[in-house]
């Protein structure tokens, strides 16, 4: 398929009235929640969900593709301003650019953190434009196996190799595996884990899991040990805006950071963390003036929040082609399209290509409409900072509750939540990653199914796995992936002895 | 399943005491993977004549779930213990409040409780002026107009802006 005249249809679609209606509501209360302190851009995406409830897929998606960047845009105004980055992959931010707006340069921080992403976000949408459909179209090949691979390959890399503890993140994978199981066995018929109760057949809606996870299990945690002290928010002054100085010394970070972000999002390797570290990293290299970083250099907050943004376009790659998520954002993007009965993958390009051309399309506009929002309304976003906490978090609980009620009009379903939270809690505590059970709850049935389908066209032989060649390269990679950290890990010590 | 390498085999450091909520949690993930192995021993088989059924995952994920609990469960032996997480908005210094959390779960079970007979309206407003209280704030009358402000627009937005239906309660024909 020619992407350019794809794209055309797409625009076609997403620049209807209605369309370009749903992408401003998107992008607007994208960056109102991704504002709001404690909220990152997966909990964002979660809790407008039911936002969407009633609208048709096209419009529900264009207005996701607006929440999505909208949620990543407000997250570094709050890092800039607040010094506390809503997901790992802003942590970066925070440390730079609160430096900045600390030493009163916050209108520069927050516009070259908006320009930056904007830059990266459209060179990501374009890259993504292009890549897609080639992926697609070799993707449609990829045997049942070697989808299973991948997916072995994503729970490995999300669980077990970039968090702290490998152990601790595949038992929250595992955690998450068992809650997929929970309902009736597509392809049987039979109910698994369902304790006898009829309103479990259906399973454990995954809205349930990431809101009880992430949102209540997190004022749970806040409210156990609450800091008294306020939080000091930095006032700004007027627009974010940037002078020729800051211009000069932002372009090549924004334009390296897309380069290292872009690919990282693409390939199932753990989000957006690695590359603005890698981009961090190398910027104080290439940089003159290596002394101001940690003490709020410019390049320190252009060049991460590009490859941030470009990686959040990376994700959509896999995401929209082989039906990967690489992230638990895309997780939960990827989970509202299963809602509307549409399967991430290589086929829905061909299936609905009015969908997947017309989301492709929002990106750009979304973008545009992001900037304009941005960089003049700073001061508005940055007055929400300002919410105190007993009012923000009982508002998120709130939230929280309407999107899970409204599911399937259930009580149940508020228990069940409540479950979560405090699950949410206990993992806060003990230092569990709560992203892994989050892919777990949406990948594990998509597993189970590659698996089955995998075997039962080898007759049951389950050395198929290693003998299709794809399938065996990439097990090789997640065997690698789990043995090398472990092996790193244990010769440090003794080394060090 | 490869197995992971539980971590810290190599501490050769004196032994720290054992952490007991630690070694709870862990035992508590064991107890989930033999909760599992026992629910898949459950499943009925299928009728059909399949290859796979529908007890080789279910059983797959179990013995995970099983074997990762019992290398939590001999970490946790060995003094392991999990550094609670730093977050936004929290202070590790501070001496953890447990009563806040149980105000929280407590206000929202009792919303949940009254969000059919009372209405949605009412019901999170509960749970709003209870998460408020939790976090300190004492100020209730403005608790109360804001708990029942927000509560009001949310169910507005919801039912009138995007078309979804939530109980109306007491309110029913009011709004």
């Amino acid at each position: 398929m020619d992407a350019i005249t794809a794209l055309f249809a797409g625009f076609e679609t997403a620049l209807t009235p209605i369309n370009l209606l749903w992408a401003l509501v998107g992008v607007t209360l994208g960056t109102l929640v991704g504002v709001l302190p404690g909220i990152g851009p997966a909990l964002t995406v979660a809790l407008l969900l039911p936002v969407t409830a009633k609208l048709p897929p096209v419009s529900a998606f264009i207005m996701f593709a607006g929440i999505y960047y909208g949620g990543m845009f407000g997250g570094s105004t709050t890092s800039i301003l607040l010094n506390t980055p809503g997901e790992s992959s802003s942590i970066i931010t925070a440390l730079e650019g609160n430096k900045m707006a600390r030493k009163g340069r916050a209108a520069a921080a927050l516009a070259t953190a908006a320009i930056g992403s904007f830059v990266a976000g459209t060179i990501g949408t374009m890259l993504l434009t292009f890549a897609a459909p080639a992926i697609a179209e070799i993707a449609v090949q990829i045997r049942p196996e070697a989808k299973f691979s991948l997916i072995m390959l994503a729970f490995v890399t999300i669980s077990a190799t970039f968090g702290g503890s490998p152990l601790r993140g595949l038992i929250s994978l595992f955690f998450g595996l068992c809650i997929g199981l929970v309902g009736t066995d597509l392809q049987s018929g039979q109910a698994r884990f369902t304790l006898g109760r009829p309103e479990l057949l259906d399973g454990i809606e995954f809205v349930t899991v990431v809101i009880g996870l992430f949102a209540i299990g997190e004022t749970l945690y806040v409210a156990s040990r609450l800091r008294k002290d306020k939080a000091s928010v930095i006032k700004l002054e007027g627009n974010a805006r940037m002078t020729r100085e800051d211009w000069r010394r932002s372009w090549k970070p924004w334009l390296r950071g897309t380069a290292l972000g872009f690919p990282f999002g693409a390939v199932p390797a753990g989000g957006a963390e690695i590359p603005t570290f890698l981009s961090y990293t190398l910027e104080k290299k290439l940089s003159k003036h290596p002394e101001e970083f940690g003490k709020g250099a410019i390049e320190g907050v252009a060049g991460p929040e590009a490859a941030n943004n470009a990686a959040a376009a990376g994700v959509l790659v896999p995401l929209l082609t082989l039906g990967l998520p690489t992230s638990a954002t895309a997780a939960i993007l990827l989970a509202a399209f299963q809602q509307y009965g549409l399967q991430p993958g290589p086929l829905l390009f061909i299936t609905s290509p009015e969908l997947v051309w017309g989301l492709i399309a929002s990106l750009y506009i979304g973008n545009v409409m992001l900037l304009a929002l941005n960089l003049p309304l700073a001061p508005v976003w940055a007055k929400l900072l300002l919410i105190p906490r007993p009012f923000l978090y009982a508002g998120i609980l709130v939230f929280s509750t309407v999107g899970v009620y409204s599911l399937n009009n259930s009580v149940f379903d508020l228990f069940l939540l409540a479950l979560f939270g405090i699950i949410g809690y206990g993992m806060r505590r003990f230092d569990f990653p709560v992203t892994p059970a989050i892919i777990g709850v949406i990948l594990g049935p998509t597993a189970e199914s590659f698996f089955r389908t995998a075997l039962q066209q080898s007759n049951g032989d389950y050395s198929t796995f290693v003998r299709q060649p794809l399938s065996a390269f990439i097990l090789f990679i997640v065997a690698l992936a789990l043995i090398v950290p472990a092996v790193l890990k244990a010769r440090r010590p003794s080394v060090a002895t | 399943m490869p197995d992971p390498v539980p971590p810290n085999i190599s501490l050769p450091t004196a032994r720290r005491p054992i952490s007991v909520p630690d070694l709870l949690i862990a035992l508590g993930v064991v107890v989930l993977g033999l909760l599992m192995l026992i629910g898949t021993n459950q499943i009925a088989a299928s009728g059909m004549n399949t290859v796979v059924g529908p007890r080789v995952f279910p059983m797959i994920v179990s013995v995970g779930t099983l074997v990762l609990g019992t290398f939590l469960t001999v970490a946790a032996l060995r003094g392991h213990r999990a550094e609670p997480a730093a977050e936004e908005d929290t202070d590790p210094n501070v001496p953890v409040n447990l009563a806040s959390p149980g105000l929280i779960l407590g206000g929202f079970l009792i919303g949940t409780l009254l969000l059919q007979p009372l209405g949605f309206v009412f019901g999170t407003a509960v749970m709003y002026f209870t998460v408020a209280f939790a976090f300190g704030e004492r100020r209730y009358g403005l608790m109360a107009g804001v708990a029942l402000i927000v509560a009001l627009i949310t169910y507005l937005l919801f039912t009138r802006g995007l078309g979804l239906t939530l109980p109306p309660g007491i309110l029913k024909g009011v709004i």
